[in-house]
């Protein structure tokens, strides 16, 4: 089977800025690795807008409309102090968060067996009602709602290895117990949720991980916290929050993973995958910004996705 | 062959230092490290009284990573006020301190500078290397 790779070109014109480190060329620099030969057999989609009815099973219609009409003509119109809008910021942030539910839709009919969603801005940090941290809309908690709504499924988990928490995916899911989001994080670090004490109704899992963290760390929380919850939960369809900002190179954090923990931790994820939902994994971009360690990583976690389909 | 013994805080220090105020940017604290070789600011107020000091160290510390914000706004945070990292009641000595006791105090509190006050006015700062310069002056012979 095929494993899809979802981009548009509008995901590398949001742009928040001279130095920003959620710039345009990360998405250059894993675009430029996956058109390795190694990656030929990879299929390539054009990720289409989200629906205002996609959008809205996380965020009220009212803060969608704030955000597109706040997008602006020229310049930058800043939310936070980390998170700006530019002019096609309203378009890429629609097609980050469509990809996840094209690449359900695509699976659901049997088209692939995962997907890979090379997109930008990120979403992981954005609120039901709140962008920040770089994000607008959160493209992996609309995709998981997807799953549920579109497709009848019962139970969607969300697998989130990103360097920071995801506080906007933890809020959008905390009280519902037809998703799990499970997080492992470094802490203290931004944006300072994410304690094992946030249970939700017993459907999230946080796994708060020191500075200087490394590959050992991460096994032993996969083996010890990560997996069960996951194999207690018997997902329907797992989504993935591919962050690659916990690499040992990574300029905004402290933990020291290496391109073959997330290799590992892929096959891991597409190993309980197999085994509770037919392989059916989407898994959409989040952080990473060390251009170098970005791009090897992204290789490696869509080479383990290919190598499962 | 005593002779750093005889010696005072006065003898070794750097008069008139160069001084903040609290309002002074971090942007400018940045460039006084830069273009001198010393590593603590003191900080007066508007009637030249000592408030505080910022080290080097300070100085680093503003620009670490927060839960606040996943990158530092470093254009932001040049732009903060001195206030924001200053140690504030720093440890200070008096100029007549034998310089002895000064370098006792420098290696247990691992400080590298003390602000010299008398009659609550700075006078001086005295440093790690100033206490060097006076062992090298008062051990070594020409």
């Amino acid at each position: 089977m095929t494993t899809l790779l979802y981009n548009h070109p509008v995901c590398a014109e949001h742009d928040m800025g001279h130095g920003h480190p959620e710039c345009p060329d990360r998405l250059k620099a894993i675009l430029a690795a996956l058109k390795h030969p190694e990656f030929a057999h990879l299929q390539w989609r054009e990720a289409p807008e989200a629906t205002l009815e996609q959008l809205t099973r996380v965020h009220p219609a009212r803060y969608v409309e704030r955000i597109l009409a706040a997008v602006p003509r020229h310049g930058l119109h800043a939310l936070d102090g980390d998170t700006a809008l530019s002019p096609r910021s309203g378009e890429a942030a629609l097609r980050a968060a469509g990809a996840a539910c094209a690449a359900v839709d695509a699976i659901m009919a049997g088209e692939a067996n995962n997907a890979f969603c090379a997109v930008r801005p990120p979403g992981h940090h954005a609120e039901p009602s709140r962008a920040m941290g770089f994000c607008l809309f959160n493209n992996v908690a609309i995709g998981a709602a997807h799953a549920r709504a579109a497709h009848g499924l019962e139970r969607a988990a969300v697998i989130d290895f990103d360097v920071h928490h995801g506080n906007g995916t933890q809020a959008a899911f905390e009280t519902q117990p037809a998703y799990m989001y499970i997080s492992s994080h470094q802490s203290p670090l931004y944006p300072g949720t994410g304690r094992r004490s946030e249970r939700g109704v017993g459907n999230i899992v946080n796994v708060p991980m020191p500075p200087y963290s490394g590959s050992e760390d991460l096994r032993e929380a996969w083996t010890t916290f990560m997996e069960p919850a996951l194999r207690g939960f018997q997902p329907n369809f797992i989504f993935i929050s591919a962050g690659f900002d916990a690499h040992r190179l990574d300029p905004l954090a402290e933990l020291n993973f290496t391109e073959e923990d997330y290799a590992w931790l892929t096959r891991e994820i597409l190993d309980l995958a197999a085994e509770f939902c037919a392989g059916r994994v989407v898994s959409t971009l989040e952080g990473g910004y060390n251009l170098q360690a970005l791009a090897a990583s992204t290789a490696v976690h869509v080479r383990a996705l290919m190598d499962a389909a | 062959m005593y002779e750093f013994l005889g010696c005072k805080v006065k003898d070794a220090m750097t008069v008139s230092p160069i001084t903040a105020t609290p309002d002074t940017p971090l942007g400018t604290l940045e460039q006084l490290f830069e273009a001198h070789d010393f590593n603590g600011i003191p900080v007066l107020d508007r009637q030249g009284r000592l408030v505080g000091l910022v080290t080097k160290f300070d100085l680093l510390k503003a620009f670490i990573l927060t839960t606040d914000s996943p990158a530092p706004r470093y254009t932001d945070i040049i732009n903060l006020p001195a206030s924001s990292v200053m140690t504030t009641n720093p440890e200070t000595v008096s100029p007549d301190l034998p310089l002895s006791r000064l370098l006792q105090q420098l290696v247990e509190m691992r400080t590298k500078s003390f602000p010299v006050v008398e009659n609550d006015r700075l006078v001086g700062i005295i440093s790690r290397e100033d206490v060097l310069k006076a062992l090298h002056r008062t051990t070594i012979s020409p």
